[in-house]
């Protein structure tokens, strides 16, 4: 693998963690999705060790982050490019499927859509305050039923005449669930009607007043799910693609910004760490910072005991004493090579 | 020793303290302001305000308990209306009732009503009041009137001009290279007048913004002779007390200028410009900000000047609901200009807000580069 150089995408989602290396034209070459279990460190570690392999690790030419903890990976990946999820999923749309118009994406904890014309992002929309709409909430109604989440889309498919239940709101989802439940309808037709819930709650929320043109891609963990992607064709009317690598579309668009920002920089040389990380041993901790009033909540990321990245005060003066870390043998190997 | 007006750093504080502070200076009284925007103070709002009640308004409540036993007096007026025939939120007109019983304990209220519903003198029937309070008799209310005056047209011309309010201060700050303090903890009070002289002072403030000085108005127009791209603008559509405050915006205008992009506000346009575009609705917008939102967002988006317009709204308010949604149908329609509401709440995680705004600068910037593309090639 040395003899190439590829490139890494790291998705660190509220649910999953995605890793995504790619051959220096872009194209997928090997892919994790692990879980992130409220312990992004810990599983993104996990995704670097397995990236890393047994023997000789693949030299890393650029590496990208994105997610909700785009920030920690980025650090202690030493990322080149820290991206919004929204941007990395439409670069990775495009590639996959060329001239898309249309992403639906449903994650975790987070559901987006992005409307794509002549190649460039024209509008965007995400789920603001609550996450009713998404991954989660399919996840618990299925613990509810004792249906076991792999197996709900398949359920839904083999419905007659889905129920109608509310999807404006989990809480409101659930007691309607409960009814339709204690009035003796079956299984499948209640997962269905969920999942035409979602999806309905899905398009109001973010769809309205969008122009919903093909092609259509439909991305995320949920993606995995038959019923939702049912669902959507029905409502929408319209064939729904679903990318082979639904999952880690994120990673894969880190990935692919960052060959971008390699290939537009003549003299770049990567930051990526993320090999050496794998010998510290990382932790965080947080406290309250005093200085002011705010008591903003400061988090330390720390590698073997030492400080290296502070976040989450409002005025700077945590965050901006960061030290700048270093980086060693994969960059200078890599100016070799060029 | 003079007597001390406590002034909640909330609401219109971000409208008229320029006019207040030289009002009761004026007046022979003390200003004390209560703190920037904390999490003490959200917290207190937050706790003590009735659950209904928007951000902003829970808000206040926290800046009035930051006050309470620092002052003789906190000013709490009862904004009924700010223009002829035109209203602004019930909320702004019920606030001394909603202030006087849910807070215990408080020093006395000022506050007297503030009605420029049918005229204009309704100001200054108000300052006369507001004055007897502090045994300040008529003609010295009238005479400290003008002077504040004076001091809010200022304050007016200063962002007609291209200055951004409430963020001089810190901008000096960032360039003499002193930030080590962190400048978020610092008070934002406007800067000293900068611009040209002005003329004489006009009688009231519709009368002002219509009165603007020539040399004044314009000076930040592009040169024509400049051949390169300009820099990236975005307005920046909401309420002054939701966008000047830095921490119920997430430091929304900081966040832009840190990404340098220009920013504009409904504070920089015009009375006449706001009334080009919004007198041709065809019912008028009886809410006064409602109308300055629609006039100035339709403004900008005509002049072509902007690349992106950002709405920034409380969750729940009544106003912004109708008002965005108008402006957005037409900005999307006619324009074909980015756009994007943004809501702030209690909300303190950040990361939501953040990829949000990142996803519309890269869109933003994405747009542009396409646009260049196709121009070079054709």
């Amino acid at each position: 693998m040395r003899a190439d150089g590829h490139y890494l995408g790291i998705d660190v989602g509220s649910v999953s963690t995605n890793l995504v290396l790619t051959d220096l034209d872009g194209n997928m070459v090997k892919k994790l999705y692990l879980r992130t279990s409220g312990q992004p460190i810990k599983s993104l570690m996990e995704g670097l060790k397995e990236i890393a392999g047994a023997h000789r690790s693949p030299l890393i030419a650029a590496a990208g982050a994105t997610g909700s903890g785009r920030g920690l990976a980025g650090v202690i990946a030493g990322a080149d490019v820290v991206k919004n999820e929204i941007t990395a999923h439409a670069v990775a749309a495009q590639r996959i499927v060329p001239g898309v118009k249309t992403i639906l994406e449903i994650g975790g904890q987070d559901s987006k859509i992005i409307i794509l014309r002549n190649g460039v992002v024209y509008d965007f929309a995400m789920n603001t305050v609550c996450a009713a709409g998404t991954g989660s909430f399919l996840d618990r109604q299925a613990a509810r039923l004792g249906v076991p989440i792999e197996e709900f889309g398949d359920l839904a498919l083999r419905s007659g005449s889905p129920v109608r239940i509310a999807g404006r709101c989990a809480v409101f989802a659930e007691s309607d669930m409960i009814h339709k439940q204690q009035s003796g309808h079956s299984n499948e037709d209640i997962v269905k009607g969920l999942c035409e819930a979602l999806v309905r709650n899905y398009l109001s929320n973010l769809a309205k007043g969008k122009e919903l043109s093909e092609p259509v891609v439909f991305q995320g963990g949920v993606a995995a799910n038959k019923g939702i992607a049912a669902a959507f064709e029905k409502a929408l009317g319209v064939r729904v693609i679903i990318p082979e690598d639904h999952a880690v579309m994120g990673a894969y668009g880190a990935a692919l910004i960052a060959r971008q920002a390699r290939l537009a920089d003549k003299t770049f040389l990567t930051k990526f760490t993320g090999f050496e990380a794998l010998n510290r041993i990382y932790s965080t901790t947080s406290r309250e910072c005093n200085g002011c009033t705010n008591l903003c909540e400061i988090v330390e990321l720390l590698s073997d005991g030492v400080v290296e990245a502070r976040w989450g005060d409002r005025c700077g003066k945590w965050s901006s004493s960061t030290v700048a870390k270093t980086s060693i043998s994969d960059r200078q190997l890599y100016a070799m090579q060029k | 020793m003079s007597t001390k007006i406590g002034i909640p750093r909330s609401l219109f504080y971000f409208k008229f303290i320029p006019l207040w502070k030289s009002f009761f200076t004026e007046l022979g009284a003390e200003i004390v302001v209560s703190e920037p925007t904390n999490r003490r103070i959200l917290d207190d709002g937050v706790k003590s305000c009735v659950d209904e009640a928007c951000l902003p308004v829970k808000l206040f409540h926290g800046h009035v308990l930051n006050l309470k036993d620092k002052v003789d007096y906190i000013f709490v007026p009862r904004f009924t209306s700010i223009s002829r025939n035109e209203y602004i939120c019930p909320e702004f007109g019920g606030l001394p009732d909603m202030v006087r019983h849910t807070l215990k304990d408080l020093p006395p209220l000022i506050d007297t009503e503030i009605n420029m519903r049918r005229s204009e003198n309704g100001a200054f029937k108000a300052a006369e009041e507001i004055a007897a309070k502090l045994d300040v008799g008529r003609k010295d209310a009238r005479h400290a009137f003008r002077t504040a005056m004076n001091n809010y047209c200022d304050f007016r011309y200063q962002a007609l001009c291209g200055v951004i309010p409430f963020m001089n201060i810190e901008v000096t700050r960032r360039i003499q290279g002193d930030g080590s303090r962190g400048s978020l903890c610092e008070p934002q009070e406007p800067s000293p007048w900068i611009g040209p002289a002005r003329g004489q002072f006009p009688r009231t403030a519709s009368v002002i913004q219509e009165n603007r000085p020539s040399g004044c108005f314009e000076p930040r127009e592009p040169s024509p002779r400049s051949t390169s791209p300009r820099s990236t603008q975005i307005a920046v559509i909401g309420h002054p007390y939701n966008i000047y405050d830095r921490y119920i915006s997430m430091d929304l205008l900081g966040k832009l200028k840190k990404f340098d992009i220009g920013i504009k506000t409904v504070e920089m346009v015009g009375e006449e410009d706001i009334n080009e575009y919004s007198s041709k609705l065809k019912k008028p917008l009886f809410w006064n900000y409602g109308r300055k939102a629609y006039g100035a967002a339709l403004h900008l988006a005509q002049k072509g000047e902007i690349d992106g317009m950002i709405c920034v709204t409380s969750f729940g308010c009544g106003i912004d609901s109708f008002v965005y949604d108008l402006i957005e149908r037409k900005v999307r329609n006619e324009y074909e200009i980015p756009f994007i509401i943004m809501t702030v709440d209690e909300h303190s995680g950040e990361a939501g807000f953040n990829t949000r705004l990142e996803a519309f600068i890269d869109m933003l910037s994405w747009r542009k580069s396409n646009e260049n593309d196709v121009s070079s090639s054709g």
